[in-house]
Order: structure tokens, then C-alpha cells, then sequence
């Protein structure tokens, strides 16, 4: 084959070696304003925001600040308006780059537990053989384990929110988006799939983009919390979360005195970005 | 990988699922209240019927007795003084062809309705092209475009059968377009976040949702199937129970004109229940949304 000039071949993206997973520049998103005398809502930006590998970061901001717009424009579901996106130095689509977990389970009724995290293991290419024992591990690894024989009606809705968390986790990809997905759950069960979340992800590493108004939430389970501003949501506050990630039990994390600093010092932000 | 202890030993006892509902057993004694009613309510009517044959305000020939049916049942069950049930074929028969002939036409009819729903509910264009068509074809009475059918395909089992399938086709189409287009989108978008690919998102989202309705449209077109059969036997009708009912009219023979009533009625509330009984098994999360 004759050799191409050098031109020709892309280029490897700067993202791919090191760079950051998710790279969001001058990022404006717009709602509407296509019709004839039709107003456009600016529901977003301009935002710009790199997130380094392994990082957990929080999104944090009064309802309507775009945040979970930001999380769909990662995600891939929605196209910026102006600006740019990449996910591993990728134009993001969904699927591809990133497993997903919504406020909702939206689990298939017409499958089982198992079946639904199967669905996800097959869309993601493994072979079929191999299909139950990986379905066993990734329940087992939310923490439940022998239910992949129920119907989603039969089980709470915290589980049916693990089961989503599994169905993320199988395609084994490098980035969890997580838009509110503890929300809807009382406050017992969001306690304990907090701590959960927290262990999985300190165990695994994996690069996380977790949207919540909660500003605890933020503070117990972010390395870094990004407060966005009031339509059009715009950072207000980038903060590292310097709290030990291992080792230190969820009532003595929440008991440290930089646990309630942080908490203050966020809290401020999000309640003055509402303004 | 596997879970930390400390979080399986927590969710083994704190998430214990919410104790499933051992069937439906509180609602039995309401059920059977209900069956019981329903049984006095019938002992009541024909004991009614009974007294307005005892009363003798009607002539029997315009309202047959309980008995004379009962007779009727009878004489077309077997054979009598050499005469094989009714015109030479028993009432089980003549059902039996009726039943054979809506499950072909309107089975034809069910698959034509699916396919043609399920292409105007993902491709807008077919919807805008068809949707005035089939309207246009359920509002027509099957009787109306039967004497076409007979032009065209003459008087045996063809035009009977392109009846049922026509009048069948409608409902289902509309039901199947409406729940196609209707897919959820939280469960569309949770599909392609798992990688599904746009077929993929029809097969493992968009039909499955769309089930429960599309059976709903399946169980009407077997309604209007069965209310059409007799449009559909008014030609050379016999052996079938539209036919025979038809023909016993000729003779005034009113009580096998109930008794084929009765038979269609009854053949056709056990199918109704059968398709029900089939929807709740194949979308069983339908009672639990």
C-alpha cells in the first residue's frame, strides 16, 4: 500500500496521552428560539471545565443552572450550541464513551435484574457465554448479589438504582456520568448508596461526573465540586476536596473539621449563585 | 472485584426487599362475591324468561322458550331422524368453521395491522400517508365493501376471509402506530446509554413498551372480527354460525336463531378472556407500572 503524506492520517489527539477524559470548552447550550417569534432560553455557559483522569467531581447548583444540560452534553445526548465537548478526545456519544446512571432507574420492566444488566453486557460486545457470570459479579459488586432472577417490581427502588449502577458499570467504560440518581430515594437508602458509591469508586478509579443539588452529598463524595451559577449556569466555585478517600468511615468523615468547612464554604457558593 | 464486606453485609440487612405480594389473595373474597352475583343475575334473567314464555304475552314463534332452545341445542348437537345437527352439520361444527374462519382472516388481518403500525409509528412520512387511509377503512362497515369482495374474489372462503382480515387490520394498526410513536424516551435514552444501536433501541425498547397496547388493539380487532362473521356468512354462508343463523331466520326458526346467539356470544367472551389472560402473561409488568 502506498504510503499516505502525513497529513492524511489523523492526528492523535493531545486528550488521548494523558490529557484530560472530559474537556469542555466556551461551552453555551440554548433551548428554542427556532420557531417563528420564539424565545431562546440560554440554559448554560459559557462554561469551560477539564476533568483529569480518576478525578470524582461534583456538580453542585440551584435547580435550573444547567447542570444536568452539562451532564447531557458529556453524555452526549445533546449537541452544544456553541462551543466544544470531547470525551477522550472524542466527539461524545452515547454508549461510547461513558456509562450512564439517571435520577431514575429506568430499568426494562420486561427483563429481569439480570437480564437488564445482560442487555448492557451484550450491547457492549461481551460474548454470551460469559454473559451470566460477568451479570453475578457486577450485582454482586452493587451489593446484589442472587436477585438476578427478580422482576424490577420485586425489588425496592434503591435496589432497582443499584441495578442501574451495575448496568453503567458493564460496559467497563472509563467514565461514570451520574445525573442525580440518588434524588428520588429516601434518606436512609441515599445514605447508604452514598457510602457504596464511595467505596466502589475509590476502589476503582474510575472518572466520575456526579450532578446533585445536595451540597453534602457533594462534600461526602466529590475529589473536586464545581458549583454552577443560576441560568445561564456558569462556574461560580471550582474546589478540591482534599478529604481522605479510604480508610475513614462515613459518621467520622462527616464529624472532621474540614468536612464543615467545606460544606459552609460550598453551601455559601451554591445559595449565592442562586441569586 | 468484589464488594467490601462492610457493604455487603449492610445491604444484606437493610435492603431486604419490600415483601412481594403473595398473589392476589385478599381480592379472592371480593372475587368470588362477584362471580356470585354475576350467577344470581343470570338465574334471575332466565327466570324471567321462563315467566314471560309462562305468561304467554308473546307468540312462541317471536319468543322461544328456554326449552325450545334447550331442544334446539339438542337436535343440532346430534342427529335426529336422520338429519345430521343442523343442515348436515352440528353446532359445534358450524362454530368450529366460524371460529376457523376469524382466526385465519383476522390472524391475516392482526399481521397486516402490525406491520403496517409499526412502519407509521417510526417513519413519520407512512404515518402522514396512511393514517387518512386506514381512518378511512375502520370507519367503513364490513357489510358496505363485502359485496366488492364478492365481485371480486366470488362467494367461497376468499372474500369471507379478506372481510375479517380487512375489518381486523384497522385497530390494530392505529393501537400498534400510537404505542410505537409513544416509546418512552427515558427508556430510549437509557438503551443507547448502554450502546444500544438504533434497531436495537425498536427491539429491546420500542416494541416491548408498546406491547400491552398493541394487545389491547389484537383483542378488539378479534371483537370486531366476531361481530363481522355474520356480515361475513350472509353469503352461502352454511356450514358456519352466521349462515345457520341466517338460514334459520328463513324458516322463522327462532329458537336456533338464539341458540347461535348464545354460541357466539358465549365462544366469543371465552376467546376475549383467552387473549386477556395471554396479555397479562406476556406483559406481566403492566399491573405493576
Amino acid at each position: 500500500m502506498p504510503s499516505l503524506p502525513d497529513t492524511a492520517k489523523a492526528p492523535v489527539p493531545e486528550q488521548r496521552k494523558g490529557g484530560p477524559v472530559v474537556s469542555v470548552r466556551d461551552v453555551e447550550h440554548t433551548y428554542g428560539g427556532r420557531g417563528r417569534g420564539a424565545e431562546s432560553v440560554t440554559a448554560l455557559g459559557p462554561v469551560s471545565l477539564e476533568i483529569p483522569a480518576g478525578e470524582f467531581l461534583v456538580l453542585v447548583g440551584p435547580s435550573g443552572c444547567g447542570k444536568s444540560t452539562l451532564l447531557r452534553l458529556i453524555a452526549g445526548f445533546e449537541r452544544a450550541s456553541s462551543g466544544e465537548v470531547e470525551v477522550f478526545g472524542e466527539r461524545p456519544e452515547p454508549g461510547n464513551q461513558a456509562g450512564i446512571v439517571f435520577q431514575q432507574p429506568r430499568l426494562f420492566p420486561w427483563r429481569t435484574v439480570g437480564d437488564n444488566v445482560g442487555l448492557a453486557l451484550k450491547y457492549a460486545g461481551v460474548p454470551r457465554p460469559e454473559r451470566a457470570e460477568r451479570t453475578a459479579e457486577l450485582l454482586e459488586r452493587v451489593g446484589l448479589a442472587d436477585t438476578a432472577g427478580r422482576r424490577i417490581w420485586q425489588i425496592s427502588g434503591g435496589q432497582q438504582q443499584r441495578v442501574a449502577i451495575a448496568r453503567a458499570l458493564a460496559g467497563g467504560k472509563r467514565l461514570l456520568l451520574l445525573d442525580e440518581p440518588f434524588a428520588a430515594l429516601d434518606a436512609l437508602t441515599r445514605e447508604r448508596l452514598q457510602e457504596d458509591l464511595r467505596t466502589v469508586s475509590a476502589e476503582t478509579g474510575t472518572t466520575s461526573v456526579f450532578v446533585t443539588h445536595s451540597v453534602d452529598e457533594a462534600v461526602f463524595l466529590g475529589t473536586r465540586t464545581v458549583v454552577l451559577s443560576a441560568r445561564p449556569g456558569r462556574v461560580a466555585l471550582d474546589i478540591p476536596i482534599g478529604l481522605p478517600r479510604t480508610g475513614t468511615g462515613p459518621d467520622e468523615l462527616r464529624g472532621l473539621p474540614e468536612y464543615a468547612a467545606l460544606r459552609a464554604e460550598i453551601g455559601t457558593a451554591v445559595r449565592d449563585a442562586a441569586r | 472485584m468484589t464488594t467490601p464486606t462492610s457493604v455487603r453485609k449492610r445491604v444484606a440487612d437493610a435492603a431486604a426487599p419490600a415483601p412481594v405480594p403473595a398473589g392476589r389473595r385478599p381480592e379472592r373474597g371480593a372475587r368470588r362475591r362477584r362471580v356470585g352475583l354475576r350467577l344470581v343475575a343470570l338465574a334471575a334473567l332466565l327466570a324471567l324468561w321462563q315467566l314471560v314464555i309462562v305468561l304467554q304475552l308473546w307468540s312462541p314463534v317471536l319468543v322461544p322458550s328456554p326449552a325450545a332452545v334447550w331442544r334446539a341445542l339438542l337436535e343440532t348437537s346430534g342427529t335426529h331422524d336422520g338429519v345430521r345437527g343442523y343442515q348436515g352439520h352440528t353446532l359445534i361444527e358450524h362454530l368450529g368453521i366460524s371460529l376457523r374462519r376469524i382466526f385465519i382472516g383476522a390472524g391475516a388481518g392482526v399481521v397486516a395491522g402490525l406491520v403496517v403500525g409499526v412502519l407509521m409509528g417510526t417513519l413519520p412520512w407512512v404515518r402522514v400517508v396512511l393514517e387518512p387511509a386506514v381512518a378511512f377503512l375502520r370507519t367503513l362497515p364490513p357489510l358496505a365493501y363485502f359485496s366488492l369482495l364478492i365481485i371480486w374474489f366470488g362467494i367461497d372462503e376468499a372474500p369471507k376471509l379478506w372481510l375479517l382480515a380487512i375489518a381486523a387490520m384497522p385497530p390494530v394498526a392505529v393501537a400498534t402506530a400510537s404505542a410505537v410513536a409513544s416509546a418512552p424516551t427515558a427508556l430510549v435514552e437509557a438503551a443507547r446509554a448502554i450502546g444500544a444501536r438504533r434497531g436495537q433501541v425498536v427491539t429491546s425498547v420500542v416494541l416491548p413498551s408498546a406491547l400491552p397496547e398493541i394487545l389491547v388493539g389484537v383483542r378488539l380487532a378479534f371483537g370486531i372480527a366476531y361481530s363481522s362473521v355474520v356480515a361475513a356468512e350472509t353469503v352461502n354462508g352454511l356450514p358456519g354460525i352466521g349462515g345457520l343463523i341466517r338460514d334459520a331466520q328463513r324458516y322463522n326458526q327462532s329458537d336456533t336463531v338464539v341458540l347461535g346467539l348464545f354460541a357466539i356470544g358465549i365462544s366469543g367472551l371465552l376467546i376475549d378472556a383467552g387473549l386477556r389472560v395471554l396479555s397479562d402473561r406476556l406483559a406481566p409488568w403492566r399491573r405493576h407500572a
